[in-house]
């Protein structure tokens, strides 16, 4: 363990005891509370488990707006409340700043603040201003500082016309907004928000998203956010992990965890309108003999003009010498477009969810 | 140097703990205020309630000289007041057990103790405003017999709280982790609607139902809340009083067993919830 990261875990384990007869894996939390779970604990008698994390290993580095992505049930919230300390994990470590969240969770809450947006903790009956200045007294914020901070915040997130009013008519982008105030009432450097802008409309999603970069960079907080929305990932973070099944399986910046899910790319060429030969045959033999080209798959229609050509290539393959055989076949080139693998298709080829594998246009 | 540095450390902790408690107060109480009507229809509930029970004593007034020296009236609307006055201090935790609050309050890092005087506090001064006029409408209505010792009813009131909060955690701990009913609590809660002696002195139990079953009552801790705060009450007993204390002693064991078990108890139950991962379950 070293202080050098904002969030550290080394092979962290978490199972969650089920009423199920078999010991299965990944997320899901399995078995209810009771009165006969009651009576399970004080008899001491040993249950079945499901595991959420197997193995858990990442490090985020301070000032890092760091994504999670996997499919539900994955582990994703899981280790969101193991950092925030409301779920203790069963091996491994876990450090926030350099603190051990199992020892010391006091210290590791004044490290890190975490939105869960199923857990508002909001009181309905009272003002948004009323709300936040109970949650800086719990953060043991001053009276006088807590009230600049809480206008402050309001003013950053464009609230302070409604601040008085009350929680209850506050809309979802609002609430979800008071929920941003909050996190940041404390001033810890560490964020963590699980599904930042679940249920909420595209605009409000945007500009959510926009405040979340914005405090990153200008107030200089690690942000730590689980999402399945893959779009805001590739579009907000520095580096994002994939975890499947209790497991990470991918973690690097987005464009590298895009490139490297996949062996090669697809290259579109649109000519202008001719007839298709038995030079342009000729010329596709060529082309297929190329060193680092998989396949080159000619687009003719019904006429028999020849429009194009998808040609599958190595991905760091130089696309002079393609040119050069197709040029030399007296072609005329209308348009070339490169298409790139999205983080979507990256994430079901690495997830093994991927039903054929394909490509889409940028 | 050391020390003071530990000194200081300790009263920024214990002023950071007061604003909590105070946080909570201030929420709670406004809260409270935006249900306008429920505030008109609690004030109405306080007389009626007094008045109500007023008038079933009256209707069974009799001496209740074996215990308290004074009659029945004087006996259970000092009861009623006392039990109007201690509920909240059990039922204020339990509140806040919701998914929604339970998590979010305790990622603020505060500590157990602020985290369950302040789910009291505001109740609790709710509950001391309206103990007041339950007397006056006792004594200037109903003729109830006040003989009370104010630092008596000051240390009953103290040992009475620590009882109950006591027995408010360990309901607590043991519903986090059940997310139903608390075993404990609703035993305790059944025994004593029949042997604590709210509306009628426990030693009438022996002739009620057979001799000695009244013993079972003393093992409850809700009786002593009753008694020691009765006594304090209606038989102004001096805090030197050798009588007063033997029974402020018996009851002070009661305190000094649940308050800290209970603690223990709500704090594993905070534990064990973590690790079923169900603290946010309800």
């Amino acid at each position: 363990m070293t202080a050098e990261y904002a969030i550290e875990t080394i092979d962290l384990v978490k199972r969650y005891p089920t009423r199920g007869p078999t010991m299965g894996r990944g997320g899901g939390r399995g078995g209810g509370a009771s009165f006969g779970l009651f009576l399970d604990i004080i008899m001491r008698k040993k249950r079945p488990f499901i595991e959420a994390l197997r193995g858990v290993n990442l490090q985020i580095k301070r000032g890092e707006v760091f994504g999670l992505l996997g499919p539900n049930g994955a582990g994703k919230t899981t280790l969101i409340k193991i950092l925030c300390t409301l779920v203790l994990h069963d091996e491994g470590e876990a450090y926030v700043n350099g603190i051990d969240v199992k020892k010391d969770p006091h210290a590791v809450l004044k490290n890190l603040q975490a939105v869960l947006p199923e857990s508002r903790g909001f009181n309905w009956r009272l003002t948004g201003r009323q709300n936040l200045y109970f949650y800086a007294l719990l953060y043991g914020v001053g009276k006088k500082e807590a009230e600049e901070r809480i206008n402050s915040l309001f003013e950053f997130t464009g609230l302070q016309e409604r601040a008085d009013d009350g929680y209850q008519r506050y809309s979802t982008g609002m609430q979800r907004k008071l929920l941003l105030c909050r996190s940041l009432l404390s001033d810890a450097p560490i964020l963590l928000f699980d599904e930042p802008t679940a249920g909420l409309d595209p605009p409000s999603a945007i500009e959510f998203r926009d405040m979340l970069s914005e405090v990153a960079k200008e107030r200089d907080k690690t942000v730590f956010a689980s999402t399945h929305n893959l779009f805001e990932a590739q579009r907000m973070c520095d580096r994002i992990a994939i975890i499947d099944q209790g497991k990470i399986i991918a973690c690097d910046t987005p464009d590298n965890i895009r490139y490297k899910a996949f062996d090669e790319r697809i290259l579109g060429i649109t000519f202008h309108e001719v007839i298709f030969n038995e030079g342009h045959k000729k010329m596709l033999d060529e082309l297929e003999k190329l060193y680092g080209i998989h396949s080159a798959t000619p687009e003719i229609n019904s006429d028999g003009i020849f429009e194009g050509i998808t040609i599958r290539l190595d991905k760091d393959m130089d696309l002079s010498s393609i040119l050069e055989v197709i040029m030399k076949s007296g072609l005329k080139i209308k348009m070339i477009n490169t298409q790139e693998p999205t983080l979507e298709d990256a994430f079901m080829e690495i997830t093994g969810r991927h039903p054929e594998r394909r490509m889409r246009r940028p | 140097m050391g020390i003071r540095i530990d000194l200081r450390q300790r009263w920024i902790g214990i002023r950071v703990a007061l604003r909590q408690i105070w946080a909570f107060t201030m929420r709670d109480y406004h809260s409270w205020t935006t249900y306008r009507s429920t505030v008109y229809t609690q004030i109405i509930n306080i007389f009626i309630g007094v008045i109500s029970w007023g008038v079933n004593a009256t209707y069974v007034n009799r001496q209740v000289s074996q215990m308290y020296g004074t009659d029945y009236i004087s006996f259970l609307v000092v009861g009623v007041a006392i039990g109007n006055l201690i509920m909240p201090l059990v039922q204020g935790v339990q509140s806040e057990l919701n998914p929604w609050t339970l998590e979010t309050i305790l990622t603020t890092g505060m500590g157990t103790s602020a985290f369950v005087i302040g789910n009291v506090m505001w109740r609790y001064l709710f509950s001391v405003f309206t103990f007041i006029p339950y007397l006056i409408i006792g004594i200037y209505v109903f003729h109830v017999t006040l003989n009370a010792n104010v630092p008596s009813v000051i240390v009953a009131f103290i040992v009475s709280a620590a009882i109950l909060l006591g027995l408010a955690m360990i309901s607590t701990g043991v519903r986090i982790v059940t997310k139903s009913t608390d075993p404990i609590t609703w035993a305790i809660n059944v025994l004593q609607s029949i042997f604590a002696g709210v509306a009628f002195p426990v030693v009438y139990l022996d002739t009620i139902f057979f001799p000695g079953v009244s013993m079972i009552s003393w093992l409850l801790p809700q009786t002593w809340v009753y008694h020691l705060c009765r006594l304090s009450m209606l038989t102004n007993p001096s805090l030197s009083d050798p009588q007063f204390l033997i029974q402020l002693l018996k009851g002070s064991v009661f305190a000094f067993i649940l308050f800290p078990v209970g603690y223990k108890i709500f704090q594993w139950g905070v534990n064990r919830s973590k690790k079923e991962g169900t603290l946010g379950w309800y």
